[in-house]
Parts: structure tokens; sequence; C-alpha cells
């Protein structure tokens, strides 16, 4: 390309356009993949847990089988968001990064946290407590992770999400623990496909 | 910076112009490496040297070097005021295309 060629007006709106596009593209980390990973191990992880346990009388927790469903797909969403951020965020230095960050610092220690304590009561509370603590928490973490976010980043989207999976946790403090994990798998994962599907369709309108 | 009605001569360059957009992509306060930049615009170093320093010349740009040897890395960012400058230009940019705002003035 010429240097300082001059430009009608149309093809400075055509060159704004395109490298605004291909800047987006490769710059700036897919929402909607991140969403669609994380909605579909809620749904088929907490849905397989659930289908384990459905009928259960008494209660006696999702099989082996399920949780290690969970775990697998789990690793795979994260690897994923890691590739998936690492390849858009490579170059890029300053808060941004700093924040994101801190963002997976918290949801890391976080979880950590989680799996360290509810084996460390599971004898001294009753089943519906500790599937409360297992299942819900890790909504709660996730939803008061994307608050941070959200304040963070300045987006109204991510903490209606934030909230959303905040409030989703709470509400389980009244359910069964099957009942637990199928709001967790449709209420949880449903909300994140959701906001794929939205978020898709406003970059599509260029929104 | 050129006035509030007209496209800025420093921005209305084919490669400055995509240079400001892809800065404008990233969040405030973020940089992108100089190699990052070279390789999303697919320009030599030159070149983009060549750009940078008039984008830099006129305070839209700002550039920083880190790290020594093979570690050293330079960090390219629109400053506050190329980032009004590049909002004004697509202002004008928006104003020109569309006929009903148009003042009669064709840029080219």
């Amino acid at each position: 390309m010429l240097e300082d060629q001059d430009m009608s007006v149309q093809e400075a709106a055509a060159v704004v356009q395109d490298a605004r596009a291909r800047a987006r593209r490769e710059l700036v980390i897919s929402t909607p993949l991140v969403y669609t990973a994380w909605g579909l191990v809620w749904l088929i992880g907490y849905g397989a847990m659930w289908l384990s346990v459905r009928g259960q009388h008494p209660y006696t927790g999702p099989s082996g089988l399920a949780i290690a469903t969970v775990f697998v797909l789990a690793g795979f969403a994260v690897a994923a968001v890691l590739v998936i951020a690492s390849k858009a965020v490579t170059g890029i230095d300053g808060q941004s990064v700093r924040n994101r960050r801190i963002i997976g610092t918290t949801w890391a220690v976080g979880y950590l946290a989680l799996l360290v304590a509810a084996p460390a009561i599971s004898g001294s509370v009753s089943t519906r407590t500790l599937a409360f603590i297992s299942f819900a928490g890790p909504v709660m973490l996730v939803g008061l992770t994307y608050i941070l976010a959200a304040a963070l980043g300045r987006s109204r989207s991510v903490l209606a999400l934030g909230a959303w999976q905040v409030i989703v946790g709470i509400s389980c403090a009244w359910l069964a623990p099957a009942t637990i994990l199928a709001t967790c798998a449709l209420a949880g994962g449903g909300a994140f496909l959701l906001m794929a599907a939205v978020e898709t369709g406003l970059r599509r309108h260029g929104s | 910076m050129a006035a509030e009605n007209e496209l800025d001569p420093v921005l209305h360059a084919p490669v400055r112009l995509r240079v400001a957009v892809t800065l404008a992509t990233l969040r405030d306060g973020d940089s992108l490496s100089f190699t990052r930049l070279q390789d999303l615009l697919g320009l030599t170093p030159g070149n983009l040297i060549t750009h940078l320093r008039k984008l830099e010349d006129a305070g839209y740009v700002t550039t920083a070097k880190s790290g020594r040897g093979v570690t050293s890395r330079t960090s390219v960012s629109l400053s506050p005021q190329g980032r009004k400058a590049f909002d004004n230009y697509t202002a004008v940019l928006r104003q020109l295309l569309d006929p009903a705002s148009t003042n009669g003035t064709s840029q080219h």
C-alpha cells in the first residue's frame, strides 16, 4: 500500500471498517466462544450429575462417572479459554492484562478453596448443605468473579450475567440436591448460552 | 489536530488510519507490541516506523521501549489526544458520508 496515497471519503470509510473488523477479530477475546464453552460444560456437566442422582432414595450423590465427566469437560473448557485468550492478547500489555490476571487468580483461589472445604466439612454437615456448597458454590463463585470483571472492565452485560449466576446459586439454598443440579445446569449453563447468542447477534448487527 | 469539521490530514492516509483503528480497538491504558502491530498490518518495520513517527510527532501515539537485547520490546499506544483525534475523524467521516448532514463540501 502506498504511504500517503490520496483517499476518497468512501475509501477512508472502507479502510476504517476493514481495519476495525480485523482488529476486533484478532485483538478482542471472543466472549461468545468463552460463554459457549462454559455454558456447555455447565449444561452437560451438571446435567449428567442430575441424571445420575434423579430418583435416588435416599440421596447418595452423583456417580463417579458423572463427576469425572464434569472435570474432563471443565479441563477442556479451561484449555479452550486459555487458547482463545492468549491468541487474542499476544502483544497486548497494560491495565486490561493486569485485570485479567486478578480475575483469573480470584476464580482459581476461590475454586481451590471450595475443592478443599467441601470434603473437609462433608462429615459434619447434612447432605443438602454439602450439595449446596459443592454444586451451587462454584456457580456463586463464577457469578462474583464476573461481577469483579464487570467492575474492572465497566461492562453492564458481564455485570448482569454475574448477578444472575449469584441469584441462581443463592436460590439453590432452598432446593433439594437433585433440583440444585438441574437448576445449575439449566439456569446457570443456559444463561451462558443465552448470553453467547445475544452477543453473537449484537456483533452481527455491529453494536 | 484538524478543525472539527475536516478530515485530519495526519490520519487521512491508509496506513496511519489502519494504525489508529487498530490501536483504538485496545482498551484505555493498553499498548500493543510493535511486532504484533506490524504483523496485523502486514507492513515492513521501516514502513511502520515512518508512519508511527508521523503519528508520534502529532502527539497521537506514544511508543515505549522496555527490556534489553533479545528481550527488548517496543510498545505502541494511542494517546488521549490521538483517541480524541480518531473519534473526531470518524465523526467527520460519518458526516461526509451521510448526505443529509453534508454541507456541500467533498473531501478528496
